[in-house]
């Protein structure tokens, strides 16, 4: 069996007094596409962070394809693909200016540079408009362009910080296919996302962090059976309507809302809303 | 007006004042914005003292003016004033708090009470203050020398420091509607250049024509004078003026149309508060999808393929940032122009006449072998704004170098090497300019210059890169003016500045006192080698200090 992609063991992360991620030990194979799920706040983005080089961890060990992030940062960063909360993308250069750069940051000679960025603009739908800064771009252009600069070099895995947030139909249909591809050719995908019905569809295995801590991590039939049992397990002790109906399975959504628990809204709660 | 005085609206300004407050207090939880205000703390103090002298200055001046019945020179003063009111938060943009109160937009606030806390708050900065100061201090001597204008003068400087305040803030209102583009965005900053470039060339000009009794400066003159007393400055002078002289409806005659500017500027103001006020959206547009092209079926169209460029003796990742910062800086107006900023300097100093009166020579004229070294300081004070905040222009894509199998040595070194070609391609120019508007510099000083920018280039670039790390700031490179830089970084750098060029003239007076030229030559030579041994040390050091002050850096970048 391959070795894992990706290995966390005991990674914590604090601000002060705030622990953002605590002892997370992590497993993501290779080939996986990875969603890491967790409401507002939970430490996705301080993970994913983490993983890419971009916040240096309070404790604990991150490896990468076997190789250790925190002893060997630039030999990590040569394998994956990232594309970050903010995108980081240079506003001032044009979408070929800006993907010959980055192309040419991840050590591809100039003419590789300049032959995949021409096909990723023409897959992209971006090549129409060559004159255009990146400033001048729309958000959903400028999350295609930032996924076509974190897939030049050809990584073996991609971290992907929320990749179909503000991104209309038409871009999110460019940038799954992508990513399928990808898959398909032996890639590691991890994505935070927090439109879960997204990672359903395109997931294979999810995590799922809350107030720092990882509370579950497997394949969605794992996760489901396991919710399932606990939801059997409740009903044996009296506890109603814990179960899904007879030949319906629970959602994602339901998965992640009884592991995390959401609020409900009581009666003598916020009585003054109309 | 009772929209203003209702509860709501107090309590609405209660929490606007609050808000302010409790920003500063929370920008004091780190050891950087501490550090902000000490330098803010040491800025004030200098505003304060330059304030109280000017204001006693004024006050001396305009007793003497009205003591001595020479109150037509009190038109002098004013237009002092208004000049520094009017450009001094357009040129000072550093000492500027800038205050984005388009979010008010989202809350229940009247009109009244918007307007007047953009009003208010756009103009507690230090040029209000310092105008109102110096009015108060003329204010203060009309009335020694004259107790009868203690009410008149009062109300005339009033309004005129009244006119003041809204004509700013009339054209803050109206330039930000400008700047809310891209293009016009570039457009007002080339103009703005063009501005500053034209006042540079004021001293040279009036100081070669200003002397002289020549018939067109005097039919200019004569044109100006009366267009001068129907502008704010000279009707409030006119006021004070026939006030003085007990004629009072000349007086009233020039403050009425001091209140009618008042009034204009005041609803100039209003047209743009409340197309603001209103909803009027001045971002950019999202760029729309063009419409995609279909390819022929079965057509593989040739994809085009556009290399990067190629640096030769450097790695692939040095040669892709080279070419980035070049292109970021081909596509800024205001910076090219502050660029070409020495050349103006040369020329100005060409067309400067001596002290010696109007025939005489200027300084620099005077003693051309300086020509060369003055022109190449200036153009490393020029690269300042670079050097020492190499990341500001990158904005969030700071992120990428992180995440970038690139070593941060390699990244500052290549920004470095920029900067390092600009500076010596400058220096060509200067030296060619200054063959053609002096003569061509002596070998000595060319070799004593060169030594000295090989002393000041990498002494600015090893702060600068440190500065850049620890006191990023994030401006962009389309835009000039409204983008403070930290005050930390300018204090520094002026101390460096002053340190460098302190020890280039203590080496030319060592050489002048001791007659032998070439001893300021080696010394810079010998002091530019210490200063490359400095400066590589900390580009050694600038991978791990870059990667233990990544989330500032981050963070200060990628803010909105």
């Amino acid at each position: 069996m391959d070795s894992p992609a990706i290995i966390t063991e005991h990674l914590t992360r604090t601000f002060g007094p705030l622990v953002a991620v605590n002892d997370v030990n992590l497993r993501v194979a290779p080939g996986q596409f990875f969603g890491f799920l967790g409401p507002n706040g939970a430490g996705k983005s301080t993970t994913i962070k983490m993983l890419t080089g971009l916040l240096a961890p309070s404790s604990g060990r991150m490896e990468i394809l076997g190789v250790d992030l925190t002893a060997n940062p630039v030999e990590v960063k040569r394998q994956i693909g990232v594309v970050p909360e903010g995108m980081a993308l240079f506003g001032r250069l044009t979408g070929t200016e800006y993907l010959n750069f980055v192309g040419r940051m991840y050590g591809l000679d100039r003419l590789t540079a300049a032959k995949r960025t021409a096909e990723l603009l023409e897959f992209m739908q971006l090549a129409d408009q060559p004159k255009k800064l990146v400033t001048d771009y729309s958000h959903g252009m400028q999350k295609k362009l930032a996924m076509a600069a974190a897939v030049i070099h050809g990584p073996k895995i991609l971290f992907l910080d929320e990749p179909f947030e503000g991104v209309d139909a038409i871009a999110s249909g460019t940038l799954k296919a992508m990513l399928q591809r990808m898959i398909s050719r032996g890639a590691t995908i991890f994505l935070t996302s927090h439109v879960l019905e997204i990672v359903e569809r395109l997931c294979s295995h999810v995590a799922i962090i809350h107030r720092g801590t990882l509370v579950a991590q497997g394949s969605l039939e794992e996760l489901r059976a396991g919710v399932e049992a606990q939801a059997a397990a409740a009903l044996e002790e009296g506890t109603p309507g814990a179960l899904p109906p007879a030949g319906e399975k629970l959602t994602l959504e339901e998965i992640f809302l009884r592991i995390v628990g959401g609020s409900r809204l009581a009666d003598q709660e916020l009585s003054w809303l109309a | 007006m009772a929209g203003l005085i209702s509860p709501e609206a107090r309590g609405q300004f209660a929490a606007i004042a609050q808000v302010r407050w409790q920003l500063f207090i929370n920008s004091l939880r780190t050891m950087r914005g501490r550090l902000e205000m000490v330098s803010r703390v040491l800025i004030g103090f200098g505003f304060t003292m330059g304030g109280l002298g000017g204001a006693f200055g004024l006050a001396a001046a305009s007793w003497y003016f009205t003591s001595h019945d020479q109150t037509e020179w009190l038109a002098l003063l004013l237009w002092l004033i208004f000049l520094f009111w009017q450009l001094f938060p357009v040129v000072a943009t550093a000492f500027t708090e800038t205050f984005d109160s388009s979010n008010l937009l989202r809350f229940p606030l009247s009109y009244p009470s918007y307007f007047t806390v953009r009003l208010v708050y756009g103009s507690l900065d230090p040029g209000t203050a310092l105008g109102g100061l110096w009015l108060f201090g003329i204010w203060m001597g009309v009335t020694v020398a004259d107790h009868r204008l203690l009410v008149p003068a009062g109300l005339a400087l009033l309004v005129f420091g009244l006119a003041n305040i809204l004509l700013a803030r009339m054209v803050f209102a109206w330039v930000e509607r400008w700047l809310a583009q891209r293009r016009t965005r570039e457009i007002m900053g080339i103009l703005f250049f063009f501005l500053i470039i034209s006042f540079q060339f004021i001293g040279p000009l009036m100081a070669r024509f200003g002397g002289r009794k020549h018939p067109d400066v005097s039919r200019f003159s004569g044109l100006l004078l009366p267009l001068e007393r129907l502008l704010p400055p000279g009707l409030a002078a006119s006021a004070l003026a026939h006030f003085s002289q007990a004629d009072f409806a000349a007086g009233f005659a020039s403050f009425g149309l001091l209140c009618v500017y008042a009034v204009a500027f005041f609803w100039f103001l209003n047209v743009r508060m409340l197309a603001q006020y209103r909803g009027e959206n001045l971002s950019e547009a999202p760029a729309a999808a063009a419409p995609r092209r279909l390819a022929k079926p079965g057509s593989k169209e040739k994809l085009a393929v556009r290399a990067g460029w190629n640096v030769p003796g450097v790695s692939g990742p040095v040669a892709a940032i080279f070419e980035k910062e070049f292109r970021y800086l081909s596509r800024s107006g205001p910076m090219l122009f502050t660029l070409i900023m020495p050349l103006v300097i040369l020329l100005i100093f060409r067309l400067s006449p001596g002290k010696s009166g109007p025939g005489g020579q200027g300084f620099v004229v005077r003693t051309p072998d300086l020509a060369f070294p003055i022109g190449a300081a200036y153009a490393l004070l020029m690269l300042t704004n670079l050097i020492y905040n190499n990341f500001g222009a990158d904005g969030a894509g700071v992120q990428f170098y992180f995440v970038s199998p690139v070593r941060f040595r390699e990244i500052v070194l290549a920004k470095n090497l920029v900067h390092a070609t600009i500076l010596a391609f400058e220096m060509i120019l200067i030296w060619i300019a200054v063959c053609f508007l002096y003569r061509p510099p002596s070998f000595y000083y060319t070799l004593t210059t060169i030594a000295g920018v090989l002393l000041a280039a990498p002494a600015n670039m090893a702060v600068g890169n440190l500065l850049s790390i620890y006191t990023p700031k994030k401006f962009d490179f389309g835009t000039f003016g409204r983008q403070r830089a930290a005050n930390t970084t300018a204090f520094a750098s002026m101390g460096v500045q002053a340190a460098v060029f302190g020890i280039g003239a203590l080496a030319f007076l060592l050489a002048h006192f001791l007659h032998k030229l070439w001893i300021a030559t080696a010394l810079l030579l010998a002091l530019a080698v210490i200063a490359f041994v400095c400066y590589f040390v900390v580009l050694n050091r600038v991978d791990s200090i870059a990667l233990a002050r990544r989330e500032t850096l981050i963070g200060e970048l990628s803010r909105a």
